[in-house]
């Protein structure tokens, strides 16, 4: 699964980086040089496409591959939700380390810190 | 009388109650006991209305002292615990079909988008300046999101004393804690709750993920990670709610936060708020229905 993964990232970045949709064999080409089956990145971009990351369109008797969203909007959506801090995300599908504080708290924060440094070194 | 008595247990337990507790900050000590504590505040509340409608149902049946202000009287709580029993299985439903439909979208992206480590598998390092640090948790495949910002603004310790923090999430489900108090906060209608639990929950699940981080990596390292992170300039603008930073440190700043009294008080409560009202009210109305209905 994990190789799928590096795949999927790859066919991604060949579809982010090209200017029009491409066909399949064009997705082959542009990954270079590795040994892989045309069945193969039908299947990645099937799976991709199933992720809502990938739409197809017909061309003629065949299909060209699309990215879904440009990398910059994906990139964008992941921080926007990684970067929740007002806390609009109530159903806590993600669990932040911290979330940033105001300065008054900050200080308080190194405040006590100061002294949890000072216990634990002696 | 029945009915009445759930039903106040009922509301008392979702709304005043919590409140009251709450401010005394008490179940923040013992964030485990104080877990289990919300949780049977809510059930206990969620049961007694139910019970409370229940019983309402049945007194509207066989009862024959029927005064027009007792039928409106026993039809509100009935409606009462129609509602909240409707409400709690739709936001059921909701929370974990919006949960679930979130979590993969961010798995993807973040797949698509972030470096994997060699080291960890469910590691993933974006590619930003912003410190960043979150677990997208899981059973199937959990993610742990960093950015480069946050490993060049960490030491190595402060580093893994987070990874040690988000590991604790995911791998003690605290996920299903949270999701828990979201469908418990969203099946009560907006004027018979509090944000007690939901909110202190969340406070709750951080603080035992600092105890796992710092039994592994130790008190200072998870400190000054914490101080690096809350403490970092947001891009946003916005600010979040800090409270649970503070929290959290003033546990750090105690060498041994275990609070043995504490707990076991706040187990003994939780047992009695569960179970109090269905031995004192429900036993003795169950043997008076079964005597109605079964003559």
């Amino acid at each position: 699964m994990r190789r799928l993964g590096e795949l999927e990232r790859s066919v991604m970045n060949v579809l982010w980086d090209a200017v029009a949709p491409l066909t399949v064999r064009e997705v082959l080409d542009g990954l270079g040089e590795r040994d892989l089956a045309y069945t193969t990145i039908m299947t990645v971009l099937d799976r991709l496409g199933t992720k809502e990351m990938v739409r197809r369109e017909r061309d003629g008797r065949a299909f060209r591959y699309a990215p879904a969203l440009t990398r910059d909007a994906a990139t964008s959506e992941l921080l926007h939700a990684a970067l929740d801090e007002a806390g609009t995300d109530r159903t806590a599908a993600l669990v932040h380390f911290a979330r940033t504080v105001d300065p008054t708290e900050a200080r308080a924060l190194r405040a006590a810190l100061d002294e949890i440094e000072s216990r634990t070194s002696p | 009388m029945t009915p009445v008595l759930l039903g106040v247990i009922g509301l008392a337990l979702a709304l005043p109650v919590p409140a009251a507790l709450a401010r005394t900050s008490w179940p923040l000590l013992v964030p485990r006991a104080g877990i289990v504590l919300w949780q049977s505040f809510a059930l206990a509340a969620i049961l007694a209305i139910s019970g409370a409608a229940l019983s309402t149902a049945l007194w509207l049946v066989t009862d024959d002292r029927t005064t027009w202000w007792r039928i409106v009287l026993h039809l509100v709580i009935l409606a009462t615990g129609v509602l909240v029993w409707a409400r709690f299985w739709w936001a059921a439903s909701t929370v974990w079909r919006e949960t679930r439909t979130r979590r993969r979208r961010q798995r993807h992206l973040v797949d698509l988008l972030g470096d994997a480590d060699g080291m960890a598998p469910a590691l993933r390092i974006l590619r930003e300046e912003t410190p960043i640090a979150y677990c997208v948790p899981g059973l199937s495949s959990p993610r742990i999101v960093v950015s480069q910002g946050t490993i060049s603004t960490l030491s190595t310790t402060e580093y893994a004393a987070v990874l040690e923090h988000e590991r604790a999430h995911v791998r003690r489900r605290h996920d299903l804690v949270l999701e828990a108090f979201t469908v418990l906060h969203r099946a009560f209608p907006r004027f018979l709750r509090t944000d007690a639990p939901l909110v202190q929950s969340q406070v709750m699940i951080e603080l035992l993920a600092d105890d796992a981080a710092r039994r592994a990596c130790g008190d200072a390292p998870v400190a000054r990670a914490l101080v690096a992170l809350a403490g970092a300039p947001t891009p946003a603008g916005t600010l979040g709610s800090g409270s649970a930073a503070a929290v959290r440190m003033s546990r750090l700043q105690d060498p041994d936060p275990r609070r043995v009294v504490a707990s076991i008080a706040a187990y003994a409560l939780s047992v009695l708020v569960l179970f109090a009202p269905t031995v004192l009210l429900a036993i003795p109305w169950m043997f008076h229905a079964w005597r109605t209905l079964v003559p």
